[in-house]
Order: C-alpha cells, then sequence, then structure tokens
C-alpha cells in the first residue's frame, strides 16, 4: 500500500528571555485550549552529590513541597489542584523539574508558588519536615527498587557502567545510610548553591500573552538574587567503551530468568545517539521489531524484550534493554541472540522498509507528546538547560528523519560489543546446594566477572 | 519593576497571593453522531489543531460477560484479533501500521472489548481500513493464540513475584463471592486460561460483535475529512450475529459480611502491601457525583485524609489512595498503601480511622470546594487530547449514558453539599464488612496484628521455592492474579470525569526519573 503524505508537525513558536538576575524565561503561546504549563529546570541533578550525600537532590525536590515563607506544609499542592491544576516535580542525574499545569487565568498563583520556594524555601524548613520526607523517600525506595522483582537493575546499571568516581555511578534514589544522614544543615547548603534563578530556566506554554507573562514573571521572580559562585562539575569525560565485559548473576525473588544489557553510549546531543535511537527503535520498537518479532514471536525463547536509551550530557549515555527468559529454555540461548541481533546491525545495514517504518513510527510519537503542553514546557527547558538552545525542539525530528543507514552502522559498530557490554542476569532464588541444577552461565561467567557484588556496594 | 511592585514584596519576594484573572470558558468538543443501518453508532468529535486522531471501536461485551470456565477467554480473544485476518498475517499487519505511523490495540477489560488505532490525520483512511479488517476478518491463527496463551500463563507466573499484583489479587479473591467474575482477574486465571484454543477465541468474539451495542468513536482534527462516509463504506456490511451474547445480570456480590484478615507471607518484604475494602459501586449510580466527591476528599487528592496521615504526617509510605473502581458492575472499593513492614499495624489501624471518620462526621467546608473546585478545574485540562477525548467518549458508550453526562459534569460536581458527601459515605463505606489484605513478612507483622485485636487472622504461606524450566502445577498454589500488565487497559478505564480513583497527583511513578 502506497505511503500517504505525512502529517507536518506543528511547529513551537517561542521569546528567549532572561532576567537580571539570570533567569531564563521561554514563553511559546498556545491559545488551542484554556490550559498553561509552568515549568522550571534547575541544572541540578544527582550528579551533583558528593560522595556520603547520595539520594540528596531527590530529598531535596520533597522538601520543595513542605512550604515556604508564604507558604505551609502541603499547601503548594492544595492551592494548584484546587485552581483545578496538576503538579509535579522529579529528579534526574543531570537535573531536577518542578511542574503545573493550570486553567489558564490561573498561571500567576503557579509563578507565585515557584518563586517563593525559589526565594525562601528556607524560612519553612524544620527537622520535622525533612524527617517525614525522609522517611516517604526511604518509602519510596522500597516502594521502586527494593520490594519490587527485578528492582535492583538500574542501580546495577549505573553501578557497573559508570567507575566509582564518576558521578553518575549511583543511583538518583540513593543509599539508605546516607538518607538517614541528611541534615538540615545539608539542606540548607544545597538550596543556597544551587536554588538560585541563574540556575534554573522557567518555561510557560499555553494559553497567554507574552508582555503579561514577562510583567508577572518580573514582578515575582525579579527581585531573587543570583548566585555568582555556582561551583562547576569537575570533569566527567569517559573512555567511550567500557574496556571490557561486564558480568554479574544476581539471584532475586523471580519465577523467570531475566538478562539485562546495558552499554555506554555516545552524550546527549551527539547526532550518534539520535542514529543509535533509531537503531533501538527498529531492534525492540514494538511487535514489529527484530528482537520482538525473533524472541518473542518466531522463536519463542522470551516472554518480553524492551531496549531504551538514556540520555546523560556529562561522559556516556546508557543503552540498555532487557529479555525475559521462557521457563524451559536456557539463558544461554536468549542471551545468544541478544548479542546475534544487536551486532548484526553493526555489519549488515538495516533495509530501507524497516527505516522507513521507524521514521513513520517516530513521528507519530513526536506528534503525540508535542500536542500536550506541558511536554512541550518540559522540553524547551531540557533544550535550554542542556545545550542552551530551547530551538532544538523544532529540530529534533528532522534530526531523526536524516539518520542514514551508514550511520546506524557506524554507531552499532562502536556500541554493540563485547569489549563494551554489561549482562546481568537474574536468576531464580534458590539454595546455594541446588545452583548446579540450574543451567547458568557458569563457565564464560567466571572468567569475564570482572566486576562483583562488593564492587557495587563499595 | 514598578515602584507599586516593590512595595509588595516581602524580602524578596511578594507576599500578597494572585488572585485568578478572568477564566476562559471551556466546553466539551461538539459531537456528530450519526448510526449506521446494521446499528452502529457513530460519535465524531472534530478537535482542530489535533493532528493526531484517535479512533476506536468499543463493544461493552468484556470479561464480565463471560462464564467462570472460560475465565480469560475475553481478554486473549481481544488480543488475538490483531495476530491475523483474511486480508494480514500477524507480521504484515504489524508492518502495515507501522508503515502508517499508526499503533492499533486490539484488549479488552471488565466492562468491553475494543479495537483502536492513533494515527497522524493524513493517514486516516487507511488505519480505518485496517481498523476494520481486525475487528471484522480475524481469523485467530491456532499457533499465534497459543504463544499468546502461554504468554499470559508465564505472566501468572511473574505476578506471584510480585507484591503488588499479589495483593490486588488476593484482595478480589477475598472481597467477592466465588461465582462472581469480579472474584477472579479479568484476564484469567491459570486453570482455565490453560484450555484456551483458537475455537473457544472464535466463538467468544463471534458472540461479542456485534453492531447493534457498538460504537465508533473518532476524535481529532479530521480536516474535512468524512468519518461517516468513511465508515459507512468498511463497516455497512458488518451484521449482527445469530446468536449474540445475552447480556445478563453481572453477578458483584461480596464474598461474606463481617471483618476478614488475610495475610499473604512475602518472607523478608522490607515493606506491606495493604488493601481494605470490600465490593463499592457500579459506574451507573444515581449519586455519581457525590461519591466523586466523597473518595477525593478521602483518598483521590493529593491532600486526601489518607495521604495527609500516612504519607504527609506519618512518613509510613509514599502514596496512600482510597477509590471505588467503577465498572458495569460493583467494582471494588479499596483503600491502597504500601508501607514500611514495622508500621504495618499502625497503618492499618489510621486507614480504618480516616473510612470510619468519613463515613461518621461530616467533612468540612474547606474539604468539599477543594475536592469540588479540584474536579472542576481539572477538567479542561484532561480533554486536551484526542486520546483522552476519544476516552471519555468510549466510556460513555460502555455504560449507555448520554453525552450530557460530561456536558453537566462540572455543574453537577458543582452542585454537591456537606450533606451529600455525608450521605454517600454513609451508605457506601461498610467499614465493618471490610477485608483487610496484606502481603508482607507475616512473621514481622503477625504478633502485633493478633494483639492489635482487628478480626481473626489467617496467614498463607506457599514458600516454596520458584522453580525454573518447565512449570510444576505445585508451583501454583491458590494464588489469583492482579491487574498488572493490561488485560484491564483501555476499555477498563472509562475515562469518565470524576471516577474517583483518578485525581491522585503526586503518587504516580515514572520508570526512569524520581517523581515527587
Amino acid at each position: 500500500m502506497p505511503t500517504p503524505p505525512t502529517t507536518p508537525i506543528p511547529t513551537t513558536a517561542y521569546s528567549d528571555h532572561r532576567l537580571q538576575n539570570g533567569l531564563r524565561l521561554i514563553v511559546a503561546e498556545d491559545h488551542l485550549a484554556p490550559v498553561v504549563a509552568v515549568n522550571v529546570w534547575y541544572a541540578v541533578g544527582s550528579k551533583h552529590e558528593q560522595p556520603g550525600k547520595t539520594g540528596f537532590a531527590h530529598l531535596f525536590e520533597h522538601v520543595m513541597f513542605q512550604g515556604s515563607r508564604h507558604v505551609a506544609k502541603a499547601e503548594h499542592i492544595a492551592l494548584v489542584q484546587a485552581a483545578g491544576g496538576t503538579m509535579n516535580g522529579t529528579t534526574w542525574l543531570d537535573r531536577t523539574n518542578y511542574f503545573e499545569t493550570m486553567p489558564s487565568h490561573q498561571l500567576d498563583l503557579a509563578l507565585w508558588l515557584e518563586a517563593d520556594r525559589m526565594a525562601t524555601l528556607l524560612d519553612a524548613l524544620s527537622q520535622e519536615n525533612l524527617d517525614n520526607q525522609r522517611e516517604v523517600v526511604k518509602n519510596e525506595k522500597r516502594w521502586s527498587y527494593d520490594n519490587r522483582p527485578y528492582g535492583t537493575w538500574q542501580e546495577k546499571l549505573q553501578a557497573h557502567l559508570y567507575p566509582p568516581e564518576h558521578p553518575y555511578h549511583h543511583s538518583t534514589i540513593g543509599s539508605m545510610e546516607d538518607l538517614d544522614a541528611a541534615s538540615i544543615e545539608d539542606v540548607s547548603e544545597f538550596f543556597r548553591t544551587y536554588y538560585a534563578p541563574n540556575n534554573a530556566v522557567l518555561s510557560v506554554v499555553g494559553d497567554v500573552d507574552t508582555p503579561e507573562v514577562l510583567r508577572s514573571v518580573e514582578r515575582y521572580f525579579g527581585a531573587i538574587p543570583a548566585n555568582p559562585s555556582i561551583p562547576p562539575l569537575g570533569d566527567l569525560s569517559l573512555p567511550p567503551t567500557l574496556g571490557g565485559e561486564i558480568r554479574e548473576v544476581v539471584y532475586d525473588r523471580v519465577p523467570l530468568p531475566r538478562i539485562y544489557l546495558g552499554f555506554r553510549a555516545p552524550v546527549y546531543g551527539d547526532r550518534r545517539l539520535d542514529a543509535l535511537e533509531i537503531a533501538g527503535q527498529i531492534l525492540a520498537g514494538g511487535k514489529g521489531s527484530r528482537l520482538h518479532r525473533r524472541l518473542v514471536r518466531d522463536e519463542r525463547i522470551a516472554n518480553d524484550v524492551a531496549l531504551f536509551t538514556l540520555g546523560f550530557t556529562g561522559g556516556a549515555s546508557i543503552l540498555a534493554g532487557w529479555a525475559t527468559v521462557r521457563p524451559g529454555v536456557t539463558v544461554e540461548r536468549v542471551e545468544a541472540a541478544l548479542h546475534e541481533e544487536t551486532e548484526r546491525l553493526a555489519v549488515e545495514p538495516v533495509s530501507a522498509d524497516e527505516l522507513a517504518r521507524a521514521f513513520a513510527l517516530i513521528e507519530a510519537d513526536e506528534l503525540a507528546a508535542l500536542q500536550r503542553v506541558e511536554e512541550r514546557a518540559d522540553r524547551l527547558s531540557m533544550y535550554a538547560t542542556l545545550f542552551d538552545d530551547p530551538g532544538i525542539i523544532n529540530e529534533m525530528l528532522a534530526r531523526y528523519l536524516a539518520v542514514t543507514q551508514e550511520a546506524i552502522l557506524e554507531v552499532a559498530a562502536a556500541t554493540f560489543r563485547p569489549d563494551n557490554r554489561l549482562v546481568l542476569t537474574y536468576l531464580p532464588e534458590i539454595a546455594p546446594a541446588d545452583s548446579g541444577a540450574v543451567d547458568t552461565d557458569t563457565d564464560e561467567g567466571a572468567d569475564a566477572d570482572t566486576e562483583s557484588d562488593e564492587e557495587v556496594a563499595a | 519593576m514598578t515602584a507599586t511592585d516593590r512595595l509588595e514584596l516581602d524580602g524578596n519576594v511578594v507576599a500578597q497571593r494572585p488572585t485568578p484573572g478572568v477564566p476562559r470558558p471551556y466546553e466539551f468538543p461538539d459531537l456528530a453522531q450519526a448510526p449506521l443501518d446494521n446499528g452502529l453508532t457513530i460519535l465524531v468529535a472534530d478537535l482542530p489543531g489535533r493532528p493526531l486522531v484517535s479512533a476506536s471501536v468499543v463493544i461493552p461485551i468484556g470479561a464480565v460477560d463471560e462464564p467462570a470456565d472460560e475465565g480469560g477467554a475475553a481478554v486473549l480473544a481481544a488480543r488475538a484479533l490483531t495476530e491475523g485476518t483474511e486480508r494480514f498475517d500477524a507480521v504484515a499487519l504489524i508492518e502495515a501500521s507501522e508503515r502508517l505511523g499508526a499503533s492499533i490495540h486490539a484488549d479488552a477489560g471488565w466492562d468491553a472489548t475494543s479495537v483502536s488505532i492513533d494515527v497522524p490525520t493524513t493517514r486516516l483512511r487507511q488505519a480505518l481500513d485496517l481498523l476494520a479488517e481486525v475487528l471484522l476478518r480475524p481469523t485467530f491463527p491456532a499457533g499465534e493464540v497459543e504463544r499468546l496463551r502461554d504468554e499470559r500463563l508465564n505472566d501468572l507466573l511473574q505476578a506471584q513475584a510480585d507484591p503488588r499484583r499479589r495483593a490486588d489479587e488476593a484482595y478480589i479473591d477475598t472481597i467477592y463471592a466465588p461465582d462472581a467474575p469480579y472474584h477472579r482477574p479479568a484476564g484469567g486465571q491459570r486453570e482455565t486460561v490453560e484450555r484456551l484454543d483458537a475455537d473457544v477465541l472464535r466463538r467468544v468474539y463471534a458472540r461479542a460483535v456485534d453492531p447493534s451495542i457498538a460504537t465508533l468513536v473518532v476524535a481529532g482534527d479530521l480536516g474535512g475529512q468524512d468519518v461517516v462516509a468513511m465508515a459507512h463504506e468498511l463497516l455497512d456490511g458488518w451484521s449482527s450475529p445469530a446468536s449474540p451474547n445475552a447480556s445478563g445480570k453481572i453477578l458483584d456480590a461480596p464474598a461474606a459480611t463481617g471483618r476478614r484478615i488475610r495475610v499473604v507471607h512475602r518472607p523478608g518484604s522490607v515493606q506491606t502491601e495493604i488493601r481494605i475494602g470490600h465490593p463499592g459501586l457500579p459506574r451507573k449510580v444515581p449519586d455519581f457525583h457525590a461519591v466523586s466527591v466523597m473518595s477525593a476528599i478521602l483518598g483521590g487528592l493529593f491532600n486526601s485524609r489518607l495521604n495527609m496521615q500516612l504519607r504527609e504526617a506519618k512518613g509510613y509510605t509514599y502514596g496512600a489512595s482510597a477509590g471505588f473502581d467503577m465498572r458495569r458492575g460493583a467494582g471494588p472499593f479499596t483503600a491502597r498503601a504500601a508501607v514500611n513492614t514495622e508500621v504495618t499495624v499502625p497503618a492499618v489501624i489510621d486507614t480504618l480511622a480516616e473510612l470510619e471518620r468519613m463515613r461518621d462526621t461530616k467533612v468540612e467546608a474547606s474539604e468539599l470546594a477543594a475536592a469540588r473546585d479540584f474536579l472542576v478545574g481539572v477538567f479542561p485540562l484532561r480533554f486536551e487530547t484526542p486520546g483522552a477525548v476519544a476516552a471519555a467518549l468510549s466510556g460513555l458508550a460502555i455504560h449507555g449514558l448520554p453525552v450530557e453526562e460530561l456536558l453537566d459534569y462540572r455543574r453537577r460536581i458543582e452542585a454537591v453539599t456537606i450533606d451529600d458527601v455525608a450521605a454517600a459515605a454513609r451508605e457506601h463505606l461498610r467499614i465493618e464488612a471490610a477485608a483487610i489484605v496484606l502481603v508482607g513478612d507475616a512473621d514481622a507483622i503477625g504478633p502485633a496484628l493478633r494483639a492489635a485485636g482487628l478480626g481473626t487472622v489467617v496467614v498463607e504461606r506457599d514458600d516454596a521455592p520458584p522453580a525454573l524450566g518447565p512449570i510444576p502445577d505445585e508451583a501454583h498454589v491458590a494464588v489469583d492474579e492482579g491487574e498488572g500488565t493490561g488485560p484491564t487497559a483501555g476499555a477498563e478505564e472509562p475515562g469518565l470525569p470524576g471516577t474517583a480513583d483518578e485525581p491522585a497527583a503526586a503518587d504516580t511513578h515514572a520508570d526512569d526519573r524520581e517523581d515527587h
């Protein structure tokens, strides 16, 4: 069937401003619906945490909802919800963000709330609130990681792919010990250092009038002082590959084995990562992808497969994925198939039809994502924070569609190689005496297991 | 900054809270309705500026309509629809869909079976052609059905290890009578799923696929395309089955009366998954809006009573919530939280106390206002995308509700009073009959739980080591299954505004980062 014409992706027209205190403001008008998205990115994430203080950036994000000079504990959320809005905050390795989506006539409330906590959070900080959120975060860690089947994989992925001295080595959630040790002084210091207008980007997208937004932002944020001495991060650069295969076998309370693969990948912003994302789409992006078709549909050796990139700006990104092994199938067989399919991308060009299907799906994904004001605000803040260029929002699709078969071959050859891969195998917990009965990868695992549990715990 | 502005400053910030501007009116999109001669209802919402179109055929026959010995058939039949049709084998169908940049989904839940497609508007005609092919001409290839069935069985195995799914499964198994479909997971249990084959699915689907009860929903920027004409062309030939599914009365009886406490032992668990409640309400109840406001106050809003107590005051949990899962029949009312093991009993006691306080005393005017203003105010935000509009329209179709249900929603929420909330709580919270289901370390929580005197405690232990390789039957002792993997997605959530489970804002979790 001939492919009908593409649907043009609407362009996001925006204006880019900077207040005297350094706050960057990006405004994009969209009057389709009476809603507005407010989104603040602070250029601080778990990579800024010092040894012994892991999990701080995220714990701090929770504290940001505990009140400020003119806002009581939990009142931020109460005011937003009562105004008919939604809100949240998230923490990641390179950044922390806070956002509200509001009926457009409630824009000023969201701006005022963000300004009050940017300026006066410490006025409301108390031992009681800190202790409370520490317990909440510890329960978040238990819920998301510790009490979940295969729940440790993400911590192990980071710990193996980045060396111990690198700030991506530890996960955003941090360790229970470090969370327990967090003091009021630590939190205050973190705030004074990083939560300054010159370390933030504010995006406003939706049913607004740009001059009015400028006036309101100047009014609420204009007098907040900058921090002229935000300490720069050290050198985060890394060798592009691991330099040797890393293997770990984890016994967990899981009924089916699962193999996680992890690779170092080009940094976020590097065009080669665009090509790797297309490669990932062709490998495992949906039911028509190579891995799904071979492992799940044709050979029926895996119950599910997944593959994705995590883009980071410092040193290396991550390409990771997994396959859950079907009962009665050896782990080795599934692992061999994963390696075969990833490495094939390095030597055999993808077909024109595969590339065309990947492009069509990515186009539809972009269309779906950018229709929401919340997503557009987040992307404007992101591109401004990470690359000093909010205009990338209008360039990404073209960048993806410009990826060639040659570019995929090249990035696959650089990424999918044995000396750049982590193989993390989860096996059902069994008594040690029985381990001989289970068909595991004891042979090759023994030699190549360059990093062990001890290293992770260190 | 002007001099006037400076006067308002308290230090570096403005002390005065902003007052809202003038609200811009929002109306739910206009709908075009046009039935076909075969009885198919068509609902079209043209949304200029929204170029990703969402289209769906919804049939209100789902897992609740299947006999107990065919548990899981509706879900598996729906999923098999995309595994082969008269014109396409599975791979050809996937590739045709991907070339359009379209994602096609066929699924069933408790209430309905649906086939949906999201596609850029310029390719809508081709996408509807695929949708019609999947809907009307599936072939249920035996080999693919077998694979889907095995994947489901493996998924059931995986569910045993997941404390959340185990808790959900044990909970519905506890609160519903054994002959009620809601007693089992919509996707079915091992004993029935392993008997399903292509013949069963073909028969089950043939009885369900009836245009006289179905609705085609299309939402998005149609750019002048005539969807009704397309529907005529593609779906006029669809005729009702000779022996349609007799939509009988839904069995949704509770298991028993009186408090039951069931502990599923999971040795070494660092948290306990708590489920407390009882069979709740169907979607079509006269006091739907009062129930929505009541459950928002109790456990829906971030600042709900349960979340404020268990999370913000005590730090017991990452999030506590409660709500009614309103289905065609009486779906469960559930209060839920995952708490660290040591505080399990206090968390259960606090939850029961909040339920009792809601039932026995009137809410404050400020609480009513917060819930009401949220539900009313967030209405336009919910319908920003065609997918959300289509989901709301599908909800109307599933429950046989008129479009006025959406048009009048905000007015009816605004009309809810403190007394309405009190009446809803009094009538629909049955705390003495509530079951308490806990999945956690029974050795750690058992003694305190018995000492608390909340009721008779029954502990289940099945800590035999999990097996690798071919699955021995004894590995599946008496474990039900939950809704974790999506047999209940899509039609399961009608997307109607105000279903009380929805507003919880901050206890969601994105896989790739730490949410608040």
